[in-house]
């Protein structure tokens, strides 16, 4: 087991637990909504920052986040300007923030600056900081203000689009808001987590979650929840077996999500167990 | 007072130059119970869609209770109720069914809002008269094609619209749940003497309260007038022969 500083520690695993949590509780309209390719996608726009950020000499970390936090912008509106799915959008992002990567890497000498870039896509959880922690803690709070006040709005657009827009939601704004959001929870998850983990924490948890519930109120729920305990049970994970912090917290995510694929109700056959999920059949 | 008034109003497809709907006069005054029926591609959905305004239309001028629709458009809206075509559900879905019903008062209640008891009891009410209580708790995609129509009912006179706009509320369903929905809806304008639109290909389909047809062929209004009057007419046995629709 590995001698970490108790105060580092801490830090780590909150930064973890922070990160669990927006992710996990986004995942649940990047799986609705299925764009799961959005963390592919914001992962690369920061390494695209950092390429960017080395090149003219500013701090890359500084230059990861804009370019993450332009991309998190620029999503909504563009998918809707070009009237394509915000999957699609993702994905000419995705290789626009590649091509410039490459680019900006050309003109930077030297192996070891690419090196840094590179580190952006991976993360490095111990390194997490005070400034870290505080935008993460703000941006649950942030998350949790939004889906309580306009819980019916999202339920309504989640549902159907233009079922909401005719009932005299604005539904563009919601739809906006939540691409953001998800860019945002991305984003600032990515330096201490990496592009793997983002990804694992946005899919994995509501996936697990998608297997136990029909009610949208419950899977907001227990998707964070998942997150946050696959986030624990990996830290823990990884101090025991020296097994990268990353990559324990996916297998863990990953094997609750095969168990509850095995133990779904949802795949059960039967009147009780029907009842078990919170409806009765009626005949 | 009119409830609709559209003058003139053509309807173009973003990126399209043939207009879908074109030169359409319509006025629907309140309390009328009014069926438009055409072929596949006569432009009924695109009339329905450019009347609540989720389709802004490109000449001509349109009302919706005395108010300018591209201007008014989310206001019209919380004031009527839209049950949209038939459409897939995936059975997984995360929504109850009673949620669903709620989703439709999302935009009266209004933003920084929640919903209160007396939305609850208005959900519930309309979940009543359809005929669902025993399937509001379950979920979305477990319903048959009736029931989920029924729910997709429910939802928009949870809204207490003034104004129902029904797109083939028929279609994809059995001949019994084809019946009941049909008496459900002349049991609506009876007792609440709410103005209906309703737009069907079938025309054995028209229910017994709609006094008014009107025809949509090509996009462009060929016969308004009384349901008997319309039925009987040749013109209408011509052209959905023509176009093979059932009858």
């Amino acid at each position: 087991m590995i001698d970490i500083p108790l105060a580092l520690l801490f830090t780590s695993i909150l930064g973890a637990v922070l990160a669990g949590f927006v992710c996990s509780t986004m995942g649940v309209f990047v799986v609705r909504m299925n764009l799961s390719s959005i963390g592919y996608c914001m992962s690369h726009a920061a390494f695209a920052g950092a390429a960017f950020g080395l090149m003219i000499s500013v701090d890359s970390l500084i230059s990861a986040m804009v370019f993450s936090f332009g991309v998190a912008f620029v999503l909504g509106p563009l998918s809707e300007k070009a009237r394509l799915e915000s999957n699609v959008v993702i994905g000419f992002l995705f290789s626009v923030m590649i091509a410039l990567a490459f680019i900006f890497l050309n003109f930077i000498p030297g192996q070891a600056a690419s090196g840094a870039a590179l580190r952006i896509l991976w993360g490095s959880i111990f390194s997490v900081g005070y400034n870290d922690l505080m935008f993460l803690l703000l941006l649950s709070f942030a998350l949790i203000f939004f889906i309580a006040l306009f819980y019916k709005e999202l339920l309504a657009v989640m549902f159907h689009r233009k079922l909401a827009e005719s009932a005299g939601v604005n539904t563009k704004l919601f739809y906006f808001a939540v691409l953001f959001f998800t860019g945002f929870s991305v984003s600032l998850s990515l330096r201490l987590v990496g592009g793997l983990l983002v990804f694992a924490l946005i899919i994995n948890p509501t996936s697990t979650a998608y297997q136990f519930f029909y009610d949208f109120k419950k899977i907001m729920i227990f998707s964070p929840v998942i997150g946050i305990v696959s986030c624990l049970i990996g830290f823990w994970l990884s101090l025991v077996t020296d097994f990268p912090i990353g990559a324990s917290i996916v297998i863990v995510s990953a094997v609750l999500f095969a168990f509850a694929i095995i133990i779904s109700p949802k795949r059960r056959k039967g009147k009780g167990k029907q009842r078990k999920m919170g409806f009765k059949l009626v005949t | 007072m009119n409830v609709i008034d559209l003058q003139n109003v053509e309807t173009i497809y973003e990126g399209e130059s043939i207009p879908v709907i074109h030169n359409i006069n319509l006025t629907v005054k309140t309390g009328e119970f009014l069926a438009i029926i055409g072929p596949n591609g006569a432009g009924k959905t695109t009339l329905l869609e450019t009347i609540n305004g989720i389709l802004p239309y490109t000449a001509g001028q349109g009302f919706v209770f005395e108010k300018e629709i591209p201007i008014y458009k989310t206001a019209i809206r919380k004031e009527i109720g839209y049950v949209i075509q038939n459409f897939e559900m995936d059975p997984l879905a995360p929504f109850l069914s009673k949620d669903i019903v709620m989703s439709g008062r999302a935009g009266k209640i209004g933003m920084f809002r929640f919903a209160s008891k007396e939305d609850w009891e208005i959900v519930w009410y309309s979940i009543g008269l359809v005929g669902m209580i025993d399937f509001a708790h379950r979920p979305i995609g477990k319903l048959s094609g009736g029931e989920f129509q029924k729910i997709l009912l429910a939802r928009a006179l949870a809204q207490k619209p003034k104004l129902l706009l029904l797109d083939e509320p028929f279609s994809n369903l059995d001949f019994s749940t084809r019946r009941q929905i049909e008496k459900l809806l002349n049991r609506i304008h009876e007792k609440q003497q709410m103005t209906i639109v309703i737009v069907s290909h079938d025309l054995s389909f028209i229910p017994s309260r709609c006094s008014r047809v009107i025809v949509l062929d090509r996009g462009k209004i060929i016969m308004d007038g009384k349901k008997e009057k319309i039925l009987t007419s040749t013109m209408i046995d011509n052209i959905f022969h023509k176009k093979g629709v059932n009858q």
